[in-house]
């Protein structure tokens, strides 16, 4: 009789209970960050259906889905930039307070918005320049010397670099114009000349659109690459990462991918039970060792390898990309213009001009 | 079954052959259907999954060309800023090389439209999704459709305006109605909320499966996987890593009942299992066949050495095997035959031992008596002469003699056995060599010596004689064993009998058996083996000396035969048999 009765008093007083619902988790992450996460979730007895949104229509699933309040997750993994939409339109909660410590500081500066913080940093993200070990390193951070270091190469086409906006973020601060509608004058457009001679030069011809990732990767593995502007994302393919060399580019930005509690969400405490566990020191070690990202706890990056370590360094000079609420939206208009004046197909002038129009109709908007 | 049954040779022969047979069927027999199940579980699988990525490159090829087609005219669109004639030119091709465009709306780069129908609620024309996209499954009529967002951008990049078409889903339909799908099997496609875009499933009921494991699984996935749950078979793919499908949360299923997915698998152990269990049957009738023939020599030899062990000769034939067996059948019977030998050299010693002491002893009482018995003998025949017939001591004197001659006759006997074989007598050894008789000659004598005898006995007495080689025995000692045989025949009769007396060739040619038998009341079996014993008799006090027959055997002995006694012809009477070597 006395065994029934323990149980029964450990079944209503003992620990915390356990979830009867699972943990709706929504991620951006991709197919072998799906994976690991799976294995990792599951060896640790957490209940959690997840579901894969794609990173690039994770913006708009995401608000659209928050606005309409039907199926609602406990946890969202975004983009850094999307954050201050989302606290804009009052579409998240606050983490409690006891979640806000331990974390590096330029981890929790991508998490807060308006002086609060409204999200757990899962990991930082942004763009450095990674040269093999023996490549001797840019004279400073500075873009300018990094083109002439590269030009002190005697590969055909030495530098990486994307023909995207993100990749042309550098080139334009460099110019003392940051990502604004109205800051766009003769300057962006001296930017954009610049980073568009780049290309059939210091940088090869840019493949077909789609396949700048594996193009790079091919390029780096074929050892076609001294200086690889690039971020910790594409560094999870390369096996040689003992002899990775990482250097700081001015200017270059930087970001991360960020938990959020929406504030439609059923079981918010779930959420952020397992925003704490995903960014806890073990699993985000786990992440790193596997993936080269970054880890966001200061305990944690204490911990990472030499070449996270490296990356670390190297972003903590970097800069945050504004944060407004247009910001993801820029590069919309953003990467076709830079596109086109690389393919030669609109002076910078025009491109610029384009631009500026179209940012003016999204402030507008 | 008795335990000794379970401990014998051929139970313990079958159990090792049983062992034999079925441990390595039932392991061969296991490893290959789990074998069988496991590969045929990997080939159902993927074959699914190969079906289902079939079917997502078709879906994928598909809303690729669309994608492509609308993103060529809409950046034509975009660098002609044409007017309106133009679009319409524009819009009318657009959907004749798309025909699953079942509408389409330009807008401006403020939202205007400019052409087309009316954008559907709820589609946002490119914010926040790098330029254009393919949206979530749309119900609004009937049939499942998509949105498709493209942004058009002129020349230098510039928004000039967006593309929205409604893409008419139909075709995923019609694909997955063309497939050729196992028995049983369906294919699903569902948006990224569950709802099903297209099922092979005719009879598939409305509304999002949502909270279906299979569902849910697909829709967590990274790329493909398999799930066996329920009795089902599915194979899953996310949609999403299709190029074209990049943002469209979506996946394609496939599922079968495992009755029908693994029935390859099942068919496989069935026959697998009736085909071992034939096996094993066989080989089990054959282990016992084999076992059967491998013991029996054994069982009989057993059978054979406990007879031996308890001093008996088996009559069966001697123990037939091969290799092994038959040698240890063979060793068997030569180790029967040497104890045989044994206890018969025993025996013979024993009484050989015995016969000798009769023989000195006879000797000497003979030797003892022999001569104050004839002073016995003649004192009482003279005093006979004296008297006349009619004295009244003429009786008590006749007695007296009688018993004498009577007493002469034993102790002649005596020294019959004991002396050693006299030289054969001409009387009957006329045609034979010394130490040799002719069988012919000896019976026919020995006929005429007994017929007074038997004509007293009421017996008759018939002969026959088919051997015609001198055999190496005195005619005299034969003649003697012959008559004591013949005498103690008549004797044995209360009212007359039949005596036969034979001599004949022995098998292979190398003696001579001569036989004499009667019809008398025969001789009890556990007497035959004292008959030969010296002063063993059968007869009344006083009418034997029990001597003949010792005698008899003395002297087939000496000439290297053999005499047995057993049943005589027809199971009555008494047969004596006198085995005597031919003269080589």
């Amino acid at each position: 009789m006395r065994l029934p009765l323990l149980c029964l008093a450990l079944a209503c007083c003992g620990g915390e209970p356990r979830a009867e619902r699972p943990i709706k988790f929504l991620h951006t992450f991709n197919p072998r960050e799906t994976e690991l996460f799976n294995t990792t979730i599951a060896e640790r007895g957490l209940h959690v259906d997840a579901s894969l949104v794609p990173f690039a229509r994770g913006h708009q699933v995401i608000e659209e889905l928050l606005r309409g309040g039907h199926n609602c997750p406990d946890l969202i993994r975004i983009d850094a930039t999307w954050l201050p939409g989302l606290v804009a339109s009052k579409l998240i909660i606050e983490p409690p307070a006891e979640l806000a410590l331990g974390w590096a500081a330029i981890a929790k500066d991508l998490a807060v918005v308006d002086s609060k913080m409204w999200a757990l940093p899962q990991s930082i993200d942004g763009l450095v320049v990674v040269r093999l070990a023996g490549t001797p390193a840019p004279a400073t951070p500075a873009v300018a010397d990094l083109v002439a270091a590269a030009k002190a190469s005697e590969l055909p086409h030495p530098l990486g670099v994307r023909v995207d906006g993100y990749w042309f973020v550098p080139w334009l601060r460099g110019e003392g114009v940051d990502l604004a509608p109205a800051a766009l004058d003769e300057r962006a457009v001296h930017a954009l000349r610049d980073f568009a001679a780049l290309f059939g030069g210091l940088a090869a011809t840019p493949p077909a659109a789609g396949s700048e990732a594996p193009d790079e990767l091919r390029r780096w593995t074929g050892h076609e690459l001294a200086y690889w502007v690039t971020g910790p994302w594409q560094l999870a393919d390369l096996r040689d990462r003992d002899q990775i060399e990482v250097s700081a580019l001015a200017h270059a930005p930087r970001g991360g991918q960020l938990l959020v509690v929406p504030a439609c969400a059923a079981q918010p405490s779930e959420g952020w039970r397992l925003a704490k566990e995903l960014t806890s020191e073990q699993v985000s070690l786990i992440f790193s060792d596997a993936f080269a990202t970054v880890p966001t706890l200061a305990a944690a990056q204490a911990h990472a390898t030499p070449l996270v370590q490296r990356m670390l360094a190297a972003l903590g000079s970097a800069e945050p990309l504004p944060r407004t609420v247009v910001t993801p939206l820029l590069f919309d208009d953003l990467n076709p213009a830079v596109a086109a004046v690389v393919a030669g197909d609109a002076t910078p002038e025009e491109a610029i001009a384009g631009v500026q129009r179209g940012w003016h109709r999204l402030v507008s908007r | 079954m008795t335990k000794r049954a379970r401990g014998s040779l051929r139970w313990r022969v079958l159990l090792v052959l049983a062992l034999a047979a079925i441990v390595p069927t039932i392991v061969v027999g296991v490893l290959a259907i789990s074998r069988a199940r496991h590969d045929v579980e990997d080939e159902v699988q993927r074959g699914a999954l190969a079906h289902i990525r079939a079917l997502g490159a078709a879906l994928d090829g598909t809303l690729q060309d669309a994608r492509r087609t609308v993103e060529l005219a809409a950046s034509q669109w975009a660098d002609a800023a044409g007017d309106a004639k133009s679009t319409q030119l524009l819009a009318r091709r657009l959907r004749r090389d798309v025909p699953i465009v079942e509408q389409l709306s330009i807008l401006d780069p403020d939202g205007h439209l400019v052409y087309g129908d009316p954008v559907p609620a709820g589609v946002d024309i490119g914010s926040h999704s790098f330029g254009g996209y393919i949206g979530d499954a749309v119900f609004e009529r009937g049939n499942p459709a998509i949105h498709m967002v493209v942004q058009a951008r002129g020349r230098t990049g510039e928004l000039m305006g967006v593309f929205v078409a409604t893409l008419d889903l139909a075709f995923v339909h019609d694909v997955i109605a063309a497939a050729r799908l196992g028995p049983g099997a369906e294919v699903l496609v569902v948006d990224g909320v569950g709802m099903p875009v297209a099922s092979s499933n005719p009879t598939l009921a409305p509304g999002s499966r949502a909270g279906d494991p299979v569902v849910e699984r697909a829709l967590a996935s990274t790329v493909e996987g398999t799930l066996s749950q329920a009795g089902w078979v599915s194979a899953y793919r996310n949609l999403s890593s299709y190029q074209s499908l990049r943002g469209v949360r979506w996946a394609i299923i496939h599922r079968q009942p495992e009755a029908e997915a693994y029935a390859l698998a099942r068919r496989t152990t069935r026959d697998t299992i009736v085909i071992g269990a034939a096996a094993l049957a066989l080989a089990l009738a054959l282990g016992a066949f084999f076992a059967t023939r491998l013991t029996r020599p054994l069982e009989d030899l057993a059978r054979r050495a406990d007879a031996i062990a308890a001093g008996q000769i088996p009559d069966e034939p001697p123990v037939e095997g091969p290799g092994e067996i038959g040698t240890l059948a063979h060793s068997v019977d030569e180790m029967a035959k040497r104890i045989a030998e044994r206890a018969e050299l025993a025996s013979a010693l024993a009484r050989g031992d015995r016969l000798a002491s009769v023989g000195v002893m006879s000797a000497q009482v003979a030797h003892e008596i022999n001569n104050p018995l004839t002073t016995v003998l003649g004192y009482a025949k003279l005093l006979l002469e004296d008297k006349p017939e009619g004295h009244p001591d003429r009786n008590a004197l006749e007695l007296i003699a009688d018993e004498a001659e009577r007493m002469k006759k034993i102790i002649g006997s005596l020294l019959e056995y004991a002396r050693a074989p006299r030289p054969s007598e001409p009387a009957i050894g006329t045609g034979a060599a010394a130490g040799s008789s002719q069988p012919a000659q000896v019976l026919r004598h020995v006929a005429a010596l007994v017929a007074p005898q038997l004509k007293k006995a009421r017996a008759t007495l018939a002969t026959e004689v088919t051997a015609d080689r001198p055999i190496a025995i005195e005619p005299s000692a034969l003649q003697q064993v012959l008559v004591n045989l013949v005498q103690n025949a008549a004797q044995a009769f209360t009212a007359g009998g039949a005596i036969a007396m034979s001599a004949k060739p022995a098998p292979g040619g190398i003696a001579t058996v001569i036989t004499v038998s009667d019809d008398g009341p025969g001789i009890p079996v556990g007497a035959r083996t004292k008959v030969f014993d010296p002063f063993y008799t059968t007869k009344a006090p006083g009418t034997g000396t029990g001597l003949g027959l010792a005698v008899c055997k003395h002297l087939v002995a000496t000439a290297g035969g053999t005499i047995e006694v057993g049943d005589g012809p027809n199971g009555r009477g008494v047969e004596f048999r006198v085995v005597i070597p031919n003269i080589a």
